[in-house]
């Protein structure tokens, strides 16, 4: 089946650290077990569409701003884009474009009818007042208006955005087409038209994939050893949801330091006092660590869910877990991929791994659009219909190229693609 | 009657200019004076206040209309929407002589509230034309209701402004509108009007949703008082036969609760054995009333029925039927409000000293703007539920709405009234701040 240059477009110098790179490496790896035409790869490597507005804002002191806003729509073969905005000094363009196009090949592995798209402003929100942030919140949406709605672009919560400002962009847009239009956006307060089941959508995906591989792997949860990167809504939600299947969660971590209990940790117990502390110094019963020691602990299962570029070509010789499960995005290198392959340690990669929160998205997204919301037990079935199936095509495409569930993921996204985009044709 | 409209067309009281009187019990200020109080126990902050107590948009249009005999009369036209934060407008179009703008701000108020308080996402709205339809032709009516639907054309619509039938008999009405509004989109527009014929997307179980909702607050309601419904169920007193009272006399006597006194504006019965339901039904749907029905019962009046004791009383019939006038002489355990407002604010305070809980009518009878909800929801569809499935979720949104004013009626310990209007106006204040000032 492998035709083609792996290469082809790819920089000249590759990063190791680089996660967009890694995402197009992955693309092309795949994109030559698939067989596909130099056309459609050019096609499906670059954005469908760019937008660069300025915003213009009134600051708190009377002053006049201008700052820079992005949307990228990646494709929109299978649907209207679906993908987060964020609000971050160091937002730029090339970066929106990478995350863009990681979400089209997201949404297309759990089978969610959205192409990708991702947005940004470049700003630093420590320094904006709240009435500010609404203001740039507004501005940006008003900017972004003609290319945004429920049909063609649908946004949600990012880095430095939260349910409130998407109650401002849902409310902008309502404003302007003169209707009531909830489903615009996605991760919006309950009250405005959010799902239940949302804020642990991710951690509750993370679970169902671990369950999921685990059958694979002939291993019970009892007797699972697991180790958590992380303790927020992915891995904090996760760890919790893990320890009630009846998994022994040894380790987890936030960004000062790591807990471990070779016995077990009360995960609600651990929960409890990162509630209360903001972070887990303090807790007393466990060990404490240094996070550079977390991630080669002795366990079975290692779920990376806090940042990219974790396992790397410098550690991945010493993880000892038989499966990784990857709750953030990108914690693994390519060259770490290589080295946890050849060792037999299974990954479950994060556009698999970490699409529930998506998932539940699109899931907002139709009750919106019905008008009719679900109860959380309705929603976390219809996760679990998603997550399983999505992990069994995956599994399926790994067995039938013989390849890592990394490129299988990676096959099955870009192939779904690549077909609706044959039957759809060009138009012109 | 020596105004121009009066020399033109006689004595019509629809075309009168009227200035609307707003005594101390009107509705308005029953329900002004309970969103108060909850606003007050709430802390609700001034800003939010003033946008709440104020409506959203008001709306007058002018409705020509030209006359069976040819002449052209205009009556007046009105769309008042209260508050949007919580999605589109929702609420009746009512066709009265008597139409006031005030009456029709205070039922807008109270559709915000009862939205919110059922988890519903709309907002209030309320609005009609100042018709007289007993004195009009069925064609007359048809054009006024015609062109007002049109004149507002830019302010309704499923994602904007929905409207919900006034009366039960108003299916013919609902009907115009669907109409009006798809001929001018140029596509079929069903979301934008319920209480339709079924044929024509209305939902399963419309006609006795009000009924329906009230069973299920009932039996919440003997539970959480702890009332020992015995062998015979409650005792109930039912006021009203019409589409709320009758059906739900009718629920009541099939679910084994005994109905010990029943009513409609001519005749009020009581026999504290326990009616024959089925046997006053059958006379009220052959002779139009329940006028000269026989059977064992005492024969008294309205006034004198809603006094008698019972377990159970259920006002479905008008306003202020309960006042400052006869509420100490009330002898029943427990009333729930199937009417809007039959407690007047200061009878709601003497009841609450008297130990007779009231369930107030935005939780008690919302089962009728439930239904409402679930026809928009089917309609936008495209997929008609099953009775079953109907009655299922209206019972579930009843028992979560009632579950939560029951707890926050604990905590608080205030009146289940003051506890509904307290969880609706936290709603709806709380989505008007996240949504924010668009400026």
């Amino acid at each position: 089946m492998s035709t083609g240059s792996a290469t082809a477009g790819q920089p000249a110098s590759i990063d190791e650290f680089n996660p967009f790179q890694a995402m197009a490496q992955r693309f092309e790896v795949a994109a030559d077990h698939l067989g596909l035409d130099k056309g459609l790869r050019e096609v499906l490597r670059t954005p469908d569409r760019e937008l660069t507005v300025a915003i213009p804002v009134l600051m708190d002191n009377g002053s006049m701003r201008v700052f820079t806003g992005y949307r990228v729509q990646h494709n929109f073969s299978r649907g209207p884009c679906k993908g987060g905005i964020r609000f971050s000094h160091d937002v730029n363009l090339d970066e929106v474009r990478a995350l863009a196009a990681w979400m089209t090949w997201k949404c297309s592995v759990v089978d969610v009818p959205f192409g990708g798209g991702k947005g940004g402003v470049i700003c630093d929100p420590r320094e904006l007042s709240l009435g500010e942030l609404e203001r740039i919140t507004r501005r940006y949406t008003t900017g972004i208006m003609d290319i945004l709605g429920p049909d063609r672009d649908v946004p949600a919560p990012d880095i430095n955005t939260n349910e409130q400002t998407m109650a401002w962009i849902m409310d902008t847009y309502s404003m302007h087409v003169r209707r009531t239009t909830t489903s615009i956006v996605t991760g919006k307060p309950l009250n405005l038209g959010g799902s239940r089941g949302r804020t642990e959508a991710t951690g509750r995906g993370v679970m169902l994939a671990t369950r999921e591989a685990m059958k694979k792997l002939g291993l019970r949860p009892e007797s699972s050893r697991v180790v958590v990167q992380g303790s927020g809504n992915v891995g904090g939600i996760g760890a919790m949801l893990l320890h009630r299947e009846g998994y022994k969660i040894l380790s987890m971590s936030d960004m000062y330091g790591t807990v471990l209990n070779e016995s077990g940790l009360d995960v609600p117990a651990v929960l409890a006092h990162l509630k209360k502390h903001k972070r887990l110094d303090g807790y007393t019963e466990a060990e404490h660590l240094p996070n550079s020691e977390q991630i080669e602990l002795d366990c079975d299962i290692l779920v990376p869910a806090a940042t990219e570029n974790q396992i790397t070509s410098a550690n991945a010789e010493r993880i000892k877990a038989k499966l990784v499960i990857e709750g953030a995005n990108g914690p693994t290198t390519v060259a770490g991929d290589a080295i946890l392959e050849d060792r037999g340690i299974v990954v479950v990669p994060d556009i698999l791994a970490n699409a529930g929160g998506v998932t539940v998205s699109y899931f907002e997204w139709v009750q919106d659009r019905a008008g009719f919301f679900w109860t959380e037990e309705v929603v976390n079935a219809r996760l679990e219909q998603v997550m399983v199936s999505s992990f069994a095509e995956v599994d399926k495409r790994a067995q039938e190229f013989g390849v890592s569930m990394r490129i299988a993921s990676y096959i099955l996204a870009v192939d779904r693609v690549a077909k609706v985009y044959r039957l759809r044709g060009i138009y012109s | 009657m020596s105004s121009p409209s009066a020399q033109l067309h006689g004595d019509a009281d629809d075309l009168m200019p009227i200035t609307p009187p707003l005594d101390e019990e009107s509705p308005f200020a029953t329900m002004m004076s309970v969103f108060d109080e909850a606003a007050e126990k709430l802390q609700v902050e001034a800003d939010a206040y003033a946008i709440l107590r104020k409506p959203d948009r008001e709306v007058t249009v002018a409705v020509p209309v030209k006359l069976d005999d040819g002449s052209l009369a205009v009556f007046d036209g009105y769309r008042v929407q209260h508050n949007m934060g919580l999605g589109p407008f929702v609420g009746p179009l009512r066709l009265d002589p008597r139409l006031k703008i005030d009456e029709l701000r205070a039922l807008a108020g109270w559709m915000t509230w009862k939205c919110a308080l059922l988890n519903i996402p709309f907002g209030g709205a309320a609005g009609g034309i100042r018709i007289n339809r007993d004195r009009r032709s069925r064609g007359e009516v048809e054009r006024a209701v015609r062109r007002y639907v049109s004149s507002l054309l830019d302010t309704i619509g499923p994602d904007r402004d929905v409207f919900t039938p006034d009366k039960a008999r108003d299916e013919e009405i609902m009907g115009w509108v669907m109409d009006t509004v798809s001929t001018h989109d140029r596509h079929t527009t069903k979301a934008v009007v319920t209480g339709k014929p079924v044929v024509m997307g209305g939902s399963l179980h419309f006609r006795d949703a009000v009924a329906q909702g009230l069973t299920t607050i009932l039996a919440l309601a003997l539970a959480h008082q702890d009332m020992d419904q015995g062998h015979g169920g409650a005792r109930v007193i039912v006021q009203g036969a019409g589409s709320v009272g009758g059906n739900l006399a009718r629920l009541l006597h099939e679910a084994g609760h005994s109905i010990i006194g029943f009513s409609d504006i001519t005749s009020a019965y009581y026999n504290e054995a326990g009616l024959d339901v089925s046997a006053l039904l059958e006379w009220r749907d052959r002779t139009g009333s329940l006028a000269g029905a026989k059977g064992e019962f005492e024969r008294m009046t309205n006034e004198e029925l809603v006094l008698m004791p019972c377990d159970v009383l259920v006002p479905c019939a008008v306003a202020n039927v309960l006042t400052s006038r006869n509420a100490e002489r009330v002898r029943a355990k427990l009333i729930l409000e199937g009417a809007h407002g039959p407690v007047s604010a200061r009878a709601d305070k003497v009841l609450h000293g008297a130990g007779i809980p009231v369930v107030p009518d935005i939780l008690a009878n919302a089962g009728g703007m439930v239904v409402s909800y679930f026809e928009w929801v089917q309609n936008r569809q495209g997929f008609a539920w099953q009775k079953e499935v109907v009655l299922k979720r209206l019972r579930r949104f009843m028992t979560e709405a009632w579950s939560e004013v029951a707890k926050l009626q604990g905590e608080r310990e205030v009146r289940l009234r003051t506890a509904a209007n307290m969880l609706a106006v936290q709603r709806v204040a709380a989505a008007d701040k996240l949504r924010g000032i668009y400026a």
